[in-house]
């Protein structure tokens, strides 16, 4: 008997987990009674972790040892402005990991997001299991709709950590949409206003009935409720700076204190025209300590942030652009997330959607529910609990083409699961391998979108330049996570596959965290403390059921359990709701029965791999099937060290000459100068499509355009394929990177192997390729502009189109037209 | 929801790659975009991935591999320029699949057609819409014989012009 599956709420401040069962939706509240659990994690001297409100206690006590805000950072590059922003105001220490990803430090000992966020996900699934009293090990987990492949991966793998089979991950919108939606029978359009701690979504759906429909999606992971918080800490930190002489943003002790107090005016503010702010002994001053008083008035409130809520606003005029409709065509507004309470919030989307706002379920409950709602769908033998929710792709999928560009495969907002499959072919003469780049996001420039993996296949036959053709497919899956599999057309033969620049954990990591235990910890340290407890407190009651779910559904299980009517320790009281500091308290854990589901439960585990770019095997010619794992982590490592830089992440002036030295574990043969020619592949012309054809995925340097190709150009990525595969086969020589770095590291002694990737084999290229695209020329509808050598002005003259954007936007306003982009 | 049997299931993953957009969505080439959706919401009922989680592997794998198809035939036919360029290629015997980056290139191409190439073709055009809008026919078409200075093959633009000339007569 499998175990019960939830819906957790993955949230940047908050988290929340709810299950549905029989038809009714409860959440499930904390030993506290609380229906939502701080997404903080506090390591304690003793090395016991701690999760949720009591651990947000601690951030004022211990700054240093308390993760807050991990969401922000999950799937993120180092080298990201995201991470940049939280390394200037987080308290703990962000320190980069392999692959150019993300860690943090606490007490000498590194985390990768993932494990913080198990960690978080193992406490979700602990409240669960005390309150349902069976072992929860399925899992639909919420990500931002916004979120991108690499931070839906990574949320996936912390459920994996945290022992969950994660079932689906699934959009927070979406899930509220389905909340609110489920089992009434509706025909609407709606849109889903969710502005959460960190991140802002927007999508337009159209629920039919058991179909929820989502049209359009658009957000941005840079807003929310901090955001807000933070406005509040500006105006205290300045008026404390003036009166005072004194900086309280440079001492984290006080800046802490600051923070929990701006989000306790914000929240008041939800229900209060009018806050005092109180912070007792802030400061020291010459004439003893300071205390930090202050009102804050709602309309000041809303002064200071106003621009943020437009910025929301603006993001909403997006999603309805994508969407094809007007605000007169919605018939409703759920708001999703803890800022939508504030009045300053609803108003602002009250006028701007012109419609009813939907508030019978709780802002703060609603993705928990919906995501419960969505994990009994799936798990259900019947279909009367069935909800087909049919979502789009928040971001363009992209395949790096020649001239450091980037181009289209998938476009945002188209529904998923989708599958493309675009045609390549060899360049050269027996070559071995080409080497494909994969980016999501908005820009033609490749280096402004995300980079999602870097990758190379080989193993297909050796033949004629063109003679072979590789089908590439690209895949985006419900759960919003790519695949990408190749294959051989003429024999249906896999080609084998290798991925880099990911940042996300290898599948070794994965088992070797999972293997480490390091997240039982946090369940660990609770039952010592309720062993520990045992002696001196009466046996804890059992907890009860959460509130029945009444039988209008969704609506009345959204009452939330409230704090006082919960079971209580001792010695413990309820966090009020306004007080910034609190007493911290071990947290009430688990009994028995959650001892034993928290038990390393390996078995349970499913040991997919986690390879999302991965070769189809031979025999699944029309139905690839998940085959190998990727290489080992220590073989990876220093690959993706070599293929990173400057192909498409500008390393060089992120991270400085010292990340550039070279990896000198890896050995490689070079091979004869000719046989690093850059592979350009040819699209294949696909039946009568009008097929872009500078699908030059190879990545050669040699743009079509000559305009477009510095001699001094990056070296082409083919060529890097090709020198992995021939370092996986005769390991001989260290490698360098094909870079100008090359010629740096070439003085050393390996000079003549390193010439054909050094940069300027390009003239010889370029004629060559030129040769292979010019029939295709005719099939490229798209980009002609772009690549032409006829047109080479093209660049120019995009430039100066959009300088005339604005005359465009005029045309569209005054007939009132649809024209878009 | 409509329950198919297993062996229906096999049956259409063996024709998928044969059917047009319309077929595989079982709508007639002239269905509107009401009807596109209603097919769309159908198709899902049966072959969403989610809908069949219980389902053999092989059989789920053949499900998947049409609801694929079905959101690539929804992903087209639901844009009117994508359509557009779907039903060309179709007339043309080219295929019944249109790569999503093709359909969307045609769309945009037929997009710029309808508010010029060009910067210059846009400023024009924009002028002569507002022209038009005043009804001053004589300073549209003199904009408009500007703009086509620039876009001497813009069809929308000859369009326009052709529909003028008469008018000021």
């Amino acid at each position: 008997m499998p175990g019960i599956a939830v819906g957790i709420d993955l949230g940047t401040s908050n988290s929340c987990v709810a299950v549905a069962r029989n038809g009714e939706v409860s959440v499930l509240a904390n030993p506290y009674g609380e229906a939502i659990t701080a997404s903080v994690v506090c390591f304690r001297e003793d090395g016991a972790i701690q999760v949720g409100n009591t651990a947000k206690a601690n951030i004022i006590h211990a700054p240093g040892h308390t993760v807050y805000s991990s969401k922000r950072l999950i799937g993120r590059y180092f080298f990201s402005d995201e991470v940049k922003k939280a390394r200037a105001v987080c308290s703990y220490a962000i320190v980069e990991a392999e692959n150019h990803g993300v860690e943090v430090e606490v007490r000498g000992e590194r985390y990768s997001l993932q494990e913080i966020a198990a960690m978080i996900l193992r406490e979700m699934r602990s409240i669960a299991e005390a309150q349902l009293g069976e072992p929860v090990t399925q899992a639909v987990i919420t990500v931002p709709a916004y979120f991108n492949d690499n931070q839906r991966q990574a949320t996936r793998d912390a459920g994996r950590i945290a022992g969950l089979e994660v079932l689906r991950i699934l959009n927070e919108p979406t899930a509220a949409a389905l909340a609110y939606g489920f089992g009434r029978g509706l025909r609407q359009r709606v849109a889903v206003y969710d502005l959460g701690g960190g991140t802002f979504d927007i999508s337009i759906l159209e629920i039919g009935d058991d179909v929820f429909e989502v049209l359009a999606t658009a957000g941005d992971t840079f807003l929310g409720g901090d955001d807000l918080d933070d406005r509040i800490i500006d105006l205290l930190a300045e008026e404390f700076l003036q009166a005072h002489g004194i900086n309280l943003r440079s001492d984290p002790y006080s800046l802490e204190k600051l923070k929990l107090a701006a989000e306790s005016a914000k929240k008041q503010l939800s229900v209060e025209d009018e806050v005092e702010i109180r912070i007792p002994d802030i400061a020291q001053g010459p004439q003893g300590a300071l205390s930090l008083e202050r009102r804050l008035g709602a309309q000041e409130f809303g002064q200071r942030v106003g621009d943020l809520i437009q910025r929301t606003l603006k993001v909403c005029d997006e999603a309805l652009q994508e969407a094809g409709i007007s605000v007169r065509d919605l018939e409703g507004v759920v708001l999703v997330g803890g800022p939508t309470r504030l009045p300053l919030v609803r108003d602002a989307v009250h006028a701007y959607f012109q419609t009813e706002l939907r508030q019978d379920v709780d802002p703060d409950q609603v993705v928990a529910m919906g995501a419960a709602i969505h994990a009994a769908s799936l798990t259900s033998q019947t279909s009367s609990q069935a909800a087909y929710l049919l979502d789009v792709t928040p971001l363009s999928l992209r395949i790096g083409v020649a001239g450091g560009l980037a181009e289209s495969v998938i476009d945002r907002n188209t529904p998923v699961p989708i599958e493309q499959t675009r045609t390549f072919t060899t360049f050269k003469d027996r070559q071995e391998s080409v080497a494909i780049r994969v980016y999501q996001g908005e820009s033609r420039e490749a280096e402004e979108n995300e980079a999602l993996g870097q990758f190379e296949f080989s193993g297909f036959r050796k033949a004629r330049r063109g003679e072979v053709e590789i089908d590439v497919t690209f895949e985006i899956s419900a759960d919003g996570i790519v695949q990408v599999t190749a294959r051989d057309r003429s024999n249906g033969e896999a080609a084998s596959t290798r991925i880099s620049l990911t940042s996300g954990l290898s599948e070794s990591a994965i088992q070797g965290i999972i293997a480490g235990g390091r997240s039982d910890r946090v369940a660990t340290s609770g039952s010592a403390l309720v062993e520990k407890r045992r002696g001196q407190a009466p046996e804890q009651p059992p907890l009860p059921l959460p509130e029945p779910a009444g039988a209008s559904g969704p609506a009345a299980a959204a009452a939330a359990p409230e704090p006082a009517a919960a079971p209580v320790d001792a010695d413990r009281a309820p966090l009020p709701a306004a007080a910034p500091v609190v007493v911290a308290a071990a947290p009430l854990l688990v009994d028995a029965p959650v001892e034993a589901a928290t038990a390393p439960e390996a078995g349970l585990v499913p040991l997919e791999p986690a390879a999302r770019f991965r070769a189809a095997p031979p025999a699944a010619a029309a139905l690839p099937a998940r085959a190998p794992v990727p290489p080992p982590a220590a073989m990876q490592a220093p690959y993706d060290d070599f293929l990173a830089p400057g192909a498409d992440l500008d390393l060089e002036t992120e991270l400085g000459n010292d990340d550039l030295s070279l990896d000198t574990e890896f050995e490689l043969d070079l091979g004869p100068p000719r046989a690093s020619a850059p592979l350009a592949a040819r699209p294949a012309p696909l039946a009568g499509a009008e097929e872009p054809a500078a699908d030059a995925v190879g990545g050669a340097p040699a743009s079509v355009d000559p305009l477009e190709a510095p001699t001094d150009e990056r070296p082409a990525l083919g060529a890097v394929a090709e020198e992995v595969a021939l370092l996986e086969e005769a390991p001989t020589r260290e490698i360098a990177r094909p870079e100008e770095e090359v010629e740096i590291e070439l003085g050393v002694d390996a000079g003549e192997e390193l010439t054909p990737a050094a940069p300027d084999p390009v003239g010889e290229i370029e004629s060559d390729l030129r040769a292979e695209l010019t029939p295709a020329d005719e099939l490229r509808p798209e980009d002609e502009r772009e690549r032409d050598p006829d047109l080479a002005l093209s660049r120019h003259r995009e430039i100066k189109q959009e300088l005339f954007e604005i005359s465009d936007q005029e045309l569209s306003a005054s007939d009132g037209g649809d024209e878009r982009g | 929801m409509s329950e198919l049997a297993p062996a229906e299931i096999r049956a259409l993953s063996r024709i998928v790659e044969e059917l047009d957009y319309y077929q595989l969505l079982h709508i007639d080439p002239s269905a509107t975009a009401q009807q596109i959706r209603s097919a769309y919401h159908e198709c899902s009922r049966s072959f969403h991935p989610d809908a069949h989680r219980q389902t053999d592997s092989e059989l789920r794998r053949s499900v998947e591999q049409i609801a694929k198809r079905v959101t690539e035939a929804y992903s087209v036919l639901r844009h009117p320029e994508r359509r557009r360029a779907y039903d060309r290629q179709l007339a043309a015997g080219s295929g019944v699949r249109i790569q999503l980056a093709a359909a969307e290139a045609t769309a945009r191409t037929a997009r710029s057609e309808q508010s010029g190439r060009t910067a210059q073709g846009r400023q024009y055009w924009s002028r002569v819409r507002a022209d038009l809008e005043r009804k001053d026919v004589a300073s549209a078409l003199r904009n408009l014989q500007t703009a086509l200075s620039f876009e001497p093959d813009n069809a929308a633009f000859r369009e326009l012009l052709a529909e003028l000339r008469p008018r000021r007569a």
